[in-house]
């Protein structure tokens, strides 16, 4: 009997696990610019979430723990692979395919660049607070820094993207999306 | 307080809404008089809307390669999660297509609005193993995940614009009785704006009242809708304390369905 309601609980876990699928890859493909990694980090972060998710006390803070699951399988990741992963290398092989004739996708290459230039810290909690619109409470809880450094990393992060997408963004005023208007 | 006092910062915090209501509404007093200030902040919140831009559908996400584990799952199982999926989102939508609010969808969204994003999910990424048990997961969700949900009012009448507070007073209470983390952002453009302009509501004491009660209800005000009614009517709207104008409110709408926001229309 207890069998069967673990291996209930566990289905009805993996099911909800599986939900966060497509926007923990958006975030690991933002960290690593290569489809093959943010895969096999997703991979792992939802095993890993599913045989612990019976230890998860509190369940309101899932989200946010499957985040800081993923930010630790990157870390650990690079921390195992430092001397053999160029995240260069990567960025390399990905540069050239026939989408790139679309100016849309050229824009979206060069701010992918330009993330990928920033340090990973920096590029962790832009992501986490562009893409995912997390708070700053939240980012500091899944990176396990605190909320001071979040601002700090946000601010240098947001300034280098602003200075290498100068031209982006002024041509972003006149044909982009979504459409911005000036606030005044 | 002038533009010096304003750090990179706290304009950050200000674009990403992590500021208090009270700050809020300060900083954007002084950011609408100042234009250093407001290009500052034109600037950060188009670096921000460009990274959302470049990741908004990245190469081999789910939904495009097939995964081992999704490979094995059959096609049937995957097209009546599809055909799930349709349904729940077509029976969302219909009472928002009316531009009717009506006691059963509020009923059907509040108390599982995580089932929402579920079926969003499930309606473009057929990801999730199709089995009976589909319901109590997302029940197990509804308990495991922050709620995030959208509430746009694009429609002046003030009968509307009562029912709508209905919906953000029943949902912040609910989620509040049932210890869930929750944020609600009430998302207000074209005639919706009556609800929040000072000279036209009938529901400022309430809306103050909401402000106080729950800190995690955001109202929003669009700045396009503003510029327009200044434009074409001349009226220049005066808002509520502690309302927020963001720059767009179609784009507030297009970027949160996007980060998994609930999105109700009213």
């Amino acid at each position: 009997m207890l069998e069967v309601l673990n291996l209930f609980r566990s289905r009805s876990a993996r099911s909800v696990l599986e939900t966060h699928r497509a926007r923990l890859y958006r975030i690991a493909y933002a960290w690593t610019r290569s489809p093959a990694l943010a895969d096999d980090l997703v991979q792992e972060t939802l095993t890993k979430a599913l045989v612990k998710s019976g230890q998860l006390r509190d369940p309101k803070a899932s989200e946010a723990w499957l985040y800081s699951i993923l930010s630790n399988c990157y870390r650990d990741h690079f921390r195992r692979l430092r001397e053999t992963e160029d995240v260069d290398a990567i960025e390399l092989l990905s540069d050239s395919n026939p989408e790139q004739e679309s100016s849309q996708q050229q824009l979206i290459d060069k701010v992918r660049a330009a993330m990928m230039r920033l340090p990973e810290g920096q590029r962790q909690v832009v992501s986490l607070v562009d893409i995912e619109g997390f708070s700053y409470v939240e980012v500091a809880e899944i990176l396990a820094v605190p909320i001071g450094t979040v601002m700090s990393r946000l601010c240098r992060a947001r300034a280098s993207l602003k200075e290498h997408l100068l031209p982006e963004l002024r041509a972003q005023t006149d044909a982009g999306e979504p459409k911005l208007r000036r606030v005044k | 307080m002038n533009e010096k006092d304003f750090s990179e910062e706290f304009l950050s915090a200000f674009v990403d809404d992590q500021l208090t209501a009270e700050e809020k509404s300060r900083a954007y007093e002084q950011i609408n008089r100042d234009d250093s200030l407001n290009r500052r902040v034109c600037e950060l919140r188009k670096v921000r809307d460009l990274v959302q831009l470049a990741y908004r559908d990245v190469p081999g996400a789910p939904s495009a390669s097939g995964h081992g584990r999704r490979a094995r799952m059959s096609n049937l199982a995957a097209g009546v999660l599809l055909a799930l999926g349709v349904a729940i989102g077509w029976a969302l939508h219909a009472p928002g297509d009316d531009n009717k609010l009506e006691g059963a969808s509020l009923e059907f969204v509040q108390p599982d609005p995580v089932q929402i994003t579920s079926s969003q999910s499930a309606a473009t990424v057929p990801s999730e193993p199709a089995q009976p048990n589909a319901r109590r997961a997302m029940e197990v969700a509804k308990a495991g995940t922050p709620a995030k949900v959208l509430i746009h009012v694009n429609d002046g009448e003030m009968t509307h614009l009562g029912q709508a507070l209905d919906e953000v007073d029943n949902l912040a209470r609910y989620y509040r009785e049932a210890s869930i983390n929750a944020r609600i952002e009430v998302v207000m453009n074209g005639d919706g704006l009556s609800l929040v302009r000072a000279d036209v509501t009938n529901f400022g004491a309430r809306i103050a009242r909401i402000q106080r009660d729950y800190d995690n209800v955001v109202f929003e005000a669009c700045k396009n809708s503003i510029d327009r009614l200044r434009r074409d009517k001349g009226i220049v709207a005066k808002l509520l304390p502690g309302v927020v104008v963001i720059d767009s409110g179609v784009a507030q709408l297009m970027r949160r369905q996007n980060q998994g926001w609930a999105y109700i229309q009213v």
